[in-house]
């Protein structure tokens, strides 16, 4: 009895978050770190709606002068970028870091110690992006930073403060959409099928995964134009061969489906509580495929923000046409929920009221959306303030209004409070009709010839009236949030304590206390249906693997963190998980990143090199592993209790799953560069552009053949490792390093001995940081492949544990190389070759 | 404050109500959207000048006939939506607690296959207008390049460089030739037509067409920096035999001025560095850095279609023209004040 007393007290202990000023920092529990995203994301929302506010009184009457038009281009820029890049997608993100492991019965997400890395950088980011105020040079080429406006000489230093700060905030968002994909896949509780999984979690796994390849192709297309801005490359540079019209395709890219991103997500919360309140949810299969689609869909519309630079008319079509299909995909969940509501009688709570506004706002901004995607209308209508109603009923319909729902809905399970229903109410509608006041207006400002982002109009194209009742709506909006934000503050004080489950909802988030304990559950919930907490689930019908593996972990381990891994389909149960505890080091790897971009920003580039070593090294320690904790967990009994390995490979290892979400980024990014270079290629008239030599074929297939090559000793490693043939592995892992050094070896050779440098066309620059890039890929799997012979010659014996592991991301990380390197040298050797 | 359009050959017929059927039931239709009380008031209130549903070309109307489609369409699917949501939450239904009256039925009709059925008409409607739009012959090619702030006007076949002032022959669809000097701007005149990007290393083509005699007020519809909001143009579209005339008007070689004050004008354009920016034709100022200047006297505005063009806001544009746009390219000019208004008086004799 004492024992089982002592065990739980050790176990709460395990779990307890730090306290005080030093433990703030080295938090990586994904509950703390969600409210934080959802904290700083709100706060970043009230600077953009003040922003905004400012923007709204500037353009109160024709002629105003109350801002002019450097802070009026300033406002406009840094409401856009706050409002897409700090506040909707990481909010999201929060929220879905915080709601994940609740929801799918987890006790954290899959890579804590990167939750806490995203954080940091997504902070960091925000931090450097606003000091621009600071040192007064302020942004001003727009969200969308269209080049050349953006690029030199038409930009200064505001603009590198842009770009730097937000490929912080970037890879904070990019770190958390893979945490949430990796923790749906892997981290769900026994039993939660794919379609048993919640709508919500749905949503944003589609939205997670859209992050990987939308948010990489933005971090490419904002560090190419870095390039250009900070070394003088020329991808952006009409008169030296590189094209404008680049960055706008590769930011599209990016850019409608991070509309999506912020969309689905919303969806999912909209789904939930209209389940919750509906008691019930009808066209699950529906929803879910509706989700699926628009994800996939919205890869393929970019080209709808571009109709009017001159594209050829059948590229318009196809777009048109992917544009309208998508709304069938909105159409599908929209009639999910009417048909979920029908009779329902539902109360109207404040989630639900926040839900209804969001249909009715939502529709509208759906069908400007179909309007807009019918081509010659948006020949008059882009660039006007009709977009700009159209997006702002898009996303403030489409995802503020949902966040707010969900905000109402499950604030009770964070901080443990109920919301006062009266201060709710009185807020919804401030919101609903502010909104409608300030942005219906706008639809015909559009028409009667307001274009966006200007700072002032003429009196005379008779807009004076509109604008005004947009101004006083735009006030009663904000005052809407403002009582938000109040019942937030009054209820942590004196809220009504929230019971476990006060909407009698179905899902598992529901089933512990409020507020959520940091491990969540005591238990590994069991799942036997769609709806958890509706169906009682029959332990009878459990099977009895399954039962062992959930007993084994009741309230255990308690020498250390853990969590039960699934099959990604079935969500049966295959390995017992060590979470990571508090640590300082995503800390300091996130405060290595920022100082790199400070040391751009500042053209230090002495710090930048510093920030950059600094960095590697915080990542060398994280990565290195901790001899304390493999001897933990070399003694821990939880494997044999459990029926499970501790030690997982392959797919059943989450950390196996990190590494391959890692080089889908990178295949990624190297897309995006592939990309450019053909689509470069195909708008010059010589290739290579300005009589350059064609690259030589000598050597170069010589080099390459070495790197690809390469693969092949790792492959043999692999097999004498399992065969225990501990001076093969050895000489084989050794055979590999040596052929990557002499690849970087060759390769810096030859970028030393071109005739031309990188500055002198787009070509050029595209063959030397396609290069580099792939130099960058080798430089990493060296340290990767060095690390495992390191390593190898203690641990050869380890050939279920981890050293099993480690072979194995050694050798899929080599592979992926080498297959870059045969890529990068058909674009960059062959393909010039071939007419 | 601003009656650049107000000029003789600018008679527009006015927008406000009553004026045609057509106008009427617009404008009614327009109210639609808020109370109509408001609207009415608003719609009438005064003239707009760069309106998208007063159309005065081909294009312009046919784009308008597709938002008077969409708005019908898109009108009654919202009202539709609306109402069977309201019914959806209001109606009780006293049903099993766990089963919708509902099911996957109605949502693939009602979420799937309706929908499918009217977004593919709004499909070929998108094809056929745009092919419609394609364009047509021309006899008059116009090439328009875009600066930061304003727009350079250049007529290759007559030879005239001009600025911020696109003159057309009314009926006849005219060719634009684009680029930029600069960033990206974007050309759009609401009442002619759509908008078409002007790219900085990239020529694009366009066409504009007026089918009745008027000036139209266009402005770059892509942000392209400080005074964005103040990079408007004018469209002076004259019946054939005006236009013919404008041109061998514009092509006349400046009479050599007798007048002492236009001489000692012209020295101030020189003296005072007017000529390091601007050009004037048969001057020796060739440079392209401003708009061209051969023509200024007879243009209708200032600072691309900011104020109009009368002497006193001449004489205050050379002089400073930073209050009037604040953020453009043009610094002070440091003149004596008899220096200024010979400058001003030789610059408004430039027809």
């Amino acid at each position: 009895m004492d024992s089982t007393q002592q065990g739980e007290a050790q176990f709460l202990e395990t779990w307890r978050n730090p306290t005080g000023f030093p433990g703030w920092f080295s938090e990586v529990n994904n509950q703390p770190l969600g409210k934080r995203f959802m904290v700083t994301s709100f706060a970043f929302f009230l600077v953009g709606g003040a922003m905004a506010l400012l923007m709204r009184l500037q353009l109160v009457s024709s002629e105003n002068n109350f801002l002019g038009p450097e802070v009026f281009n300033q406002l406009f820029t840094m409401h856009g970028s706050t409002m897409m890049f700090l506040f909707a997608v990481p909010f999201l993100e929060g929220l879905a870091l915080y709601l994940t492991p609740l929801m799918i019965g987890s006790r954290d997400v899959a890579y804590p110690r990167l939750t806490a890395f995203g954080y940091w950088t997504y902070l960091f980011g925000g931090l450097v992006f606003f000091a621009s105020f600071l040192v007064g040079a302020v942004p001003a080429a727009g969200w969308f930073a269209y080049v050349p406006l953006s690029g030199r000489p038409f930009a200064g230093l505001e603009m590198d403060f842009w770009l730097l700060g937000l490929a912080l905030v970037e890879i904070g968002g990019l770190v958390a959409g893979v945490e949430i994909v990796a923790t749906i896949l892997k981290l769900r509780a026994p039993g939660m099928t794919l379609a048993r999984m919640p709508l919500f979690i749905w949503a944003i796994l589609a939205a997670g995964l859209m992050i990987i390849f939308a948010f990489t192709t933005l971090l490419m297309a904002t560090l190419l134009l870095e390039m250009d801005r900070a070394v003088g490359t020329q991808f952006f540079n009409p008169e030296s061969g590189g094209n404008i019209l680049l960055w706008q395709h590769l930011f599209w890219f990016f850019g409608h489906p991070e509309v999506y991103i912020i969309f689905l997500p919303a969806t999912g919360i909209v789904s939930m509580v209209v389940a919750a309140f509906a008691r019930r949810i009808v066209g699950y299969t529906l929803i879910a495929m509706a989700i699926i689609v628009t994800a996939f869909v919205s890869f393929g519309l970019w080209v709808h923000h571009m109709y009017t630079t001159g594209l050829p008319e059948l590229s318009m079509h196809f777009f048109a046409a992917a544009s309208l299909m998508v709304a069938v995909a909105s159409g599908t969940q929209f009639f999910a929920w009417i048909a979920t509501l029908w009779g329902s009688a539902p109360a109207f709570k404040v989630p639900l009221m926040y839900v209804l506004g969001f249909l009715v706002v939502f529709l509208l901004g759906g069908l400007t959306g179909v309007m807009v995607a019918v081509v010659p209308f948006d020949w008059q209508v882009h660039d006007t303030y009709f977009i700009v109603a159209h997006l702002h009923y898009v996303l403030i319909g489409g995802a503020v209004f949902p966040m707010m729902a969900g905000l109402y809905y499950w604030l009770p399970k964070i901080t443990g409070r109920m919301l006062d229903e009266r201060l709710g109410q009185w807020g919804f509608w401030l919101a609903f009709i502010g909104f409608n006041v300030t942005f219906f207006p706008m639809h015909m400002m559009g028409f009667f010839g307001m274009p966006r982002r200007v700072y002032t109009y003429p009196a005379e194209l008779g807009l004076d009236f509109y604008n005004l009742i947009a101004t006083v709506g735009s006030f009663i909006l904000a005052l809407g949030f403002l009582v938000f934000v109040v019942d937030f503050f009054i209820s942590l004080r004196r809220g009504t304590p929230a019971e476990d489950n006060p909407w009698g909802s179905d899902s598992l988030e529901w089933s512990v206390s409020s507020p959520s304990p940091s491990f969540t559950f005591y238990a590994p919930p069991l799942v036997q249906s769609r709806h958890p907490l509706w169906h009682e689930p029959d332990p009878e019908l459990e099977d009895p693997a399954t039962a062992r593996a959930r007993e084994a972990l009741r309230g255990a381990p308690a020498e250390f963190r853990a969590t039960l891994t699934t099959d990604i389909l079935t969500a049966a149960p295959e390995a017992v998980y060590r979470l990571a505890g508090p640590t300082y080091v995503p800390l300091f790897a996130a405060l290595g990143l920022t100082v790199l971009m400070l040391g751009i920003l500042g053209g230090w580039y002495t710090v930048a090199l510093g920030g950059t070593a600094f960095t590697v090294a915080a990542l060398g320690v994280w990565l290195w592993p901790n001899e304390m904790t493999l001897r933990t967990l070399r003694e821990s009994d939880i494997g044999q209790r459990a029926g499970l390995p501790l030690f997982a490979t392959g797919t059943r290892s989450t950390a196996w799953w990190g590494a391959v979400w890692l080089l889908v980024i990178l295949a990624t990014a190297f897309g995006v560069l592939f990309y450019s270079y053909y689509y470069i290629r195909l708008f010059a008239t010589v290739w290579p552009q300005g009589d350059l030599p064609l690259p030589g074929l000598a050597l170069p297939p010589i080099a390459y053949a070495l790197l690809v090559g390469s693969a092949l000793p790792i492959y043999w490693a692999t097999r004498s490792f399992h065969r225990g043939e501990r001076s093969q592995t050895l000489a084989s892992l050794a055979a590999s390093l040596f052929l990557g050094v002499v690849f970087i070896v060759w390769l810096v050779y030859e970028l030393a001995s071109l005739e031309y440098a990188m500055q002198d066309n787009a070509y050029a620059s595209l063959f030397y940081v396609i290069s580099a890039a792939l130099g960058l890929l080798v430089l990493t799997a060296l340290p990767i492949g060095a690390c495992a012979f390191l390593r190898m010659r203690r641990e050869h014996e380890d050939r279920k544990g981890f050293m099993a592991l480690q072979m194995q991301i050694t050798a899929l990380f080599w592979f992926f190389t080498a297959a870059m390197g045969a890529i990068v040298f058909f674009v960059l050797y062959l393909s010039p070759h071939v007419v | 404050m601003n009656e650049i359009t107000a000029t003789p050959a600018a008679a527009q017929p006015p927008a406000g109500c009553g004026a045609r059927s057509l106008a009427i039931a617009r404008t009614g239709a327009r109210c639609f959207f808020v109370a109509p009380a408001l609207a009415l008031l608003a719609g009438c209130a005064g003239e707009r000048t760069q309106s998208a549903l007063h159309p005065a070309g081909p294009m312009a109307a046919d784009i308008a006939r597709v938002w008077w489609i969409l708005f019908a369409v898109c009108t009654a699917v919202f009202v539709v939506v609306v109402l069977l949501m309201l019914l959806a939450v209001l109606r009780r239904g006293g049903h099993d607690r766990f089963r919708s009256p509902l099911g996957d039925k109605f949502i693939v009709v009602s979420g799937i296959i309706i929908p499918t059925f009217i977004l593919a008409p709004l499909l070929f409607l998108s094809l056929g207008t745009t092919s419609n739009l394609r364009m047509p012959e021309t006899s008059v090619t116009i090439e328009v390049v875009g600066y930061q702030w304003w727009w350079e006007v250049r007529y290759p076949d007559f030879g005239i460089v001009t600025a911020n002032e696109l003159h057309i022959p009314v009926g006849e669809p005219v060719r634009l030739e684009m680029t930029s000097a600069d960033v990206v701007h974007s050309f759009w005149v609401p009442e002619l037509g759509g908008k078409r990007d002007l790219n900085p290393g990239i020529t694009t083509t366009f066409w504009i067409q007026a089918d009745r005699p008027g000036v139209f007020r266009g402005q770059c519809a892509e942000y392209c920096g400080v005074q964005h909001a103040k990079m408007g143009f004018l469209v002076v579209a004259l019946p054939v035999n005006d236009f013919a005339t404008w041109v061998s008007e514009r092509q006349e070689p400046h009479p050599e001025p007798v007048d002492e004050r236009l001489l000692r004008g012209r020295e101030a354009f020189f003296t005072g560095q007017c000529h390091a920016c601007h050009a004037i034709r048969d001057t020796g100022a060739t440079a392209r850095v401003g708009p061209d200047l051969t023509h200024i006297g007879s243009r209708l505005s200032l600072g691309a279609a900011t104020v109009p063009n009368n002497r006193g806001n001449l004489m205050g544009w050379i002089a400073n023209p930073q209050p009037i746009k604040p953020g453009n390219l043009m610094p002070p000019t440091y003149l004596e004040t008899d220096e200024l208004h010979d400058l001003t008086d030789y610059l408004m004799s430039l027809q």
